[in-house]
């Protein structure tokens, strides 16, 4: 964003009576102006025009910013928080100026390239390749899926076998780089993505295959608007699947199934209706809406650095967000993303249970061990 | 401002009453919180100026919290100014004095909807869309549907005596409120009941309705519902002036029918608003009125309307415009590249009238207003049988800060004076805060000693939201 529209646009959010603040999930975990959209863009106002330097309160008050884009729904006149927040961070990181709570997560990914700490060795250790030789994709399963939630990773894999593709994962991933481009370490975030980038371009495959959808959003957009060019589409798992909806068998689940709709899948990146078109195959039709779904759908409060910063108020938002699976009467909440299951089921999920995509279809055909019904 | 042995003491007890994590000192959430949505306080942030700021933010979560908070507060000589979903347009939650703001939102329980009294019992610091929200999943709705619905809440609603876009048949805040529990500046708990009428001497709570945190902060009450309407029809005309608008609103009223939305535009309130998407007129009001209800009652009702507005040169225009602004109420509540520009700073101020009355203030209103370069418009909304409010909206531009404000406060000296002089009430729904407060004598005339002497009686340290509502300002 220019200096100019930068400059208009935090004008008038700091003008706005806080038409969005009802909305924000940090405003339901705080309930309190400070960690509210009108508030993060008056902060970085009044630092612009003069009149007051951001301190200490005021740095941590932008990082209690999940990025969700929320705010944007409901502003008529389309101020993008969540974008000054993140250019705000970028400039507050190259000024050495962030939360130390961040380090952790920028060496670990300097160091194991994942924000867990875990042994990059250990990154592919979910995967056994099969023998297939339908169309070449490779699938880019990010840090989350590849030591936290296995069981996507593994039923992505065998769902692609499934389908009649030839899988492949990537002979060295790093983290694609989301976290550190979410928290302000752009520059560090790039380091990843060049590398991802050469490994990618010279895999043999037609298509790249992501589950989640910050490495979606990074692929797909951070990466070529900061010059750094896939020559493969990247594609997410819920239209891969969408392409295949005649094959895909429809299961009694036993209970209704609902979507959450994760923010990088849904407000950053416009994909509401693949997800549904899935599950609503694979269930027979028996797939309810949320009240907040699709460009309204709650952050699950695992965004941008607020459950490493801010682990208490986050676990709030996934608490909440729960609840409203609850109150539809859902007995599956399915999401398209390990980071959003990952905090949705470490929640108080009981007599709810939590799926990411690739799970539940491979559920429907009965195949795969690992998904506990 | 409190010395910082008082502010020291202050803190370490009242961390003892809602915990370290909920009370701050900190200037960033100081400032973050300092302001409501009065425009003057918008003007001069923009302008890079700095506004009264509160010793202390304290989020009580419960009445037993706000209690011992008030206690300590009253003991120590602290000012408390109690804030809710600060969107209010008077500045009635500035720390004018420093002190203690008293922030309700941690207190945003639902608590009870009652189905067979058509009641919901609520906490204070529940904000009004969440609020309404959960009434329609019931089947019910509020009736309170200000424009500031997704940030003001219920606390702040019954402290300023506020009015939703369908006040004329659902009533306002205090017609709505049936029950009311508060807390006085001892940290005494006031819990008035909820029954649809009595006669058991004065109203109490209608003492606290409209008290602007300047008596008590309010923690809970309970508030009316009614079904949801089967139906909302909606329907405009065009009138040549404003005295036929008008005189049709009155019979409208005279004939029984009570429509929920009643909205008469002046010729530039029109201009602006409604012709860049209907063709009007030059010169023409439009009227937007809706009906809510049962299918069979709502067609009558606008057939009455209807045919009496014809009979009174209007020009029928359907639905179309009323329509309209009800899918876009929200909308002017947003800021604006123009508006926001340079030193720029408009504002309403919200009168309300008698019909014998109302039509000689609007004209003396615009008169006062416009004598200040100001740019101009009104509508008539919130009519009711015998009369209703004029938003007499300004806008004015300098070329600096100080000519700005001075402007600013020159547009509403003298446009109250002007409302006050025809016989009119200077606000129907926004309260007084600090944009009013000097002029709230002139206002009540002798009853304001009666006022002044309550206050005295419920709050003689003189703590509760000094400077507000005309009373309690400190050297």
């Amino acid at each position: 964003m220019d200096q100019a529209k930068t400059a208009e646009q935090l004008r008038l959010c700091a003008a706005c009576p806080k038409m969005c603040r009802h909305m924000c999930p940090t405003f339901l975990a705080w309930r309190s102006d400070s960690p509210t959209p009108h508030s993060r863009s008056l902060l970085v106002y009044q630092e612009m025009n003069g009149t007051r330097n951001l301190d200490e309160r005021a740095i941590e008050v932008l990082y209690q910013c999940l990025e969700c884009s929320q705010c944007l729904v409901w502003c008529l006149p389309q101020v993008d928080v969540a974008a000054i927040v993140e250019d705000t961070r970028t400039r507050l990181v190259e000024q050495q100026r962030y939360p130390q709570g961040l380090d952790k997560i920028s060496s670990m990914i300097a160091t194991n390239h994942n924000p867990f700490g875990e042994l990059h060795s250990k990154r592919s250790k979910w995967f056994t390749p099969a023998k297939n030789v339908g169309k070449k994709i490779v699938y880019f399963s990010g840090c989350t899926a590849a030591y936290r939630e296995n069981g996507i990773a593994q039923s992505t894999a065998s769902l692609l076998t499934k389908l009649g593709y030839g899988v492949s994962i990537m002979n060295d991933e790093w983290c694609c780089g989301s976290p550190l481009f979410r928290t302000g370490f752009r520059n560090q975030g790039l380091e990843e993505a060049r590398h991802n980038a050469d490994v990618l371009n010279k895999q043999d495959a037609q298509e790249i295959v992501v589950t989640c959808p910050g490495c979606y959003r990074a692929l797909s957009r951070d990466y070529p608007e900061n010059g750094v060019q896939l020559a493969r589409p990247v594609i997410h798992i819920s239209q891969l699947l969408e392409r295949h909806l005649d094959e895909l068998k429809t299961a009694d689940f036993g209970g209704l199934v609902t979507f959450h709709d994760p923010c990088h899948l849904g407000r950053h990146c416009g994909i509401y209706d693949p997800p549904r078109r899935v599950l609503n195959k694979i269930s027979g039709g028996k797939v309810v809406e949320m009240q907040r779904n699709r460009e309204n759908a709650m952050c699950c409060g695992n965004g941008a650095g607020m459950r490493m910063l801010f682990e208490e108020q986050a676990r709030v938002i996934g608490k909440a967000r729960v609840q409203q699976a609850r109150n539809v009467g859902a007995a599956y909440l399915v999401t398209s993303c390990p980071f959003c299951k990952n905090m949705l089921a470490s929640q108080d999920a009981e007599g709810l249970t939590v799926l990411d995509l690739p799970e539940i279809v491979m559920a429907s055909y009965h195949l795969h061990p690992k998904v506990k019904m | 401002m409190l010395d910082s042995k008082t502010k020291s003491v202050l803190l370490e007890r009242i961390r003892t009453v809602v915990g370290s994590d909920h009370v701050t000192v900190n200037e960033t959430d100081a400032i973050l919180n300092a302001h409501d949505a009065n425009p003057l306080s918008e003007a001069k942030i923009r302008a890079g100026e700095s506004l009264p700021l509160a010793d202390l933010i304290v989020f009580p979560a419960s009445t037993e919290e706000v209690s011992k908070v008030l206690k300590l507060a009253n003991e120590l000589r602290v000012p408390v100014v109690p804030v809710g979903g600060g969107a209010g347009t008077c500045g009635g939650t500035l720390p004018v004095y420093g002190g203690i703001q008293l922030d309700l939102k941690r207190m945003d329980k639902v608590i009870l909807i009652d189905n067979q009294s058509m009641l919901v019992q609520v906490q204070a610091g529940v904000v009004g869309i969440d609020l309404e929200e959960e009434v329609n999943r019931q089947g019910y709705t509020t009736g309170h549907t200000p424009t500031s619905l997704r940030a003001s809440n219920v606390g702040g609603f019954i402290a300023t005596r506020s009015g939703g876009s369908m006040s004329s048949l659902y009533g306002k805040i205090e017609d709505l409120t049936l029950g009311l529990e508060v807390v006085l500046a001892d940290g005494s708990v006031i819990r008035c009941k909820a029954v649809p009428r009595h006669s058991v001497g004065p109203d109490l709570k209608q003492l606290f309705i409209g008290s602007e945190g300047t008596l008590c902060v309010i923690t809970e009450a309970t508030l009316r519902l009614f079904p949801l309407p089967k139906e909302r029809r909606f329907r405009s005309m065009s009138f040549p002036d404003v005295h036929s608008g008008l005189e049709a609103i009155r019979l409208i009223f005279r004939e029984g029918v009570l429509p929920s939305v009643v909205r008469l535009y002046d010729p530039e309130d029109t201009a602006l608003h409604v012709s860049s998407h209907f063709d009007v007129e030059e010169g023409s009001c439009m009227l937007m009125l809706a009906f809510d209800g049962r299918a069979e009652k709502v067609a009558v009702e606008e057939s009455i309307a209807a045919e009496i507005c014809l009979k009174n040169g209007a020009k029928d225009y359907g639905e179309g415009p009323s329509r309209y602004w009800w899918e876009h109420r929200y909308d002017m509540y947003y800021p604006t590249k123009f508006a926001t520009s340079g030193y720029s700073v408009g504002d309403t101020i919200d009168i309300v009238a008698t019909y014998d009355k109302l039509e000689n203030v609007y004209h003396e209103m615009k008169k006062a207003m416009e004598a200040h370069d100001a740019v101009v418009m009104s509508h008539f909304s919130h009519m009711y049988p015998n009369g209703g409010s004029i938003y007499m909206i300004f806008f004015v531009s300098k070329e600096d800060a100080s000519s700005a404000w001075s402007a600013y406060k020159g547009i509403w000296d003298d446009g109250v004076a002007a409302c006050l002089r025809m016989g009119g009430t200077m606000s129907h729904q926004h309260g007084v805060g600090t944009t009013r407060s000097t002029y709230t004598e002139a206002e009540w005339g002798s009853g304001f000693q009666v006022l002044r002497q309550i206050k005295e009686v419920l709050d003689p340290n003189g703590i509760m939201n000094p400077g507000k509502l005309g009373m309690g300002g400190r050297s």
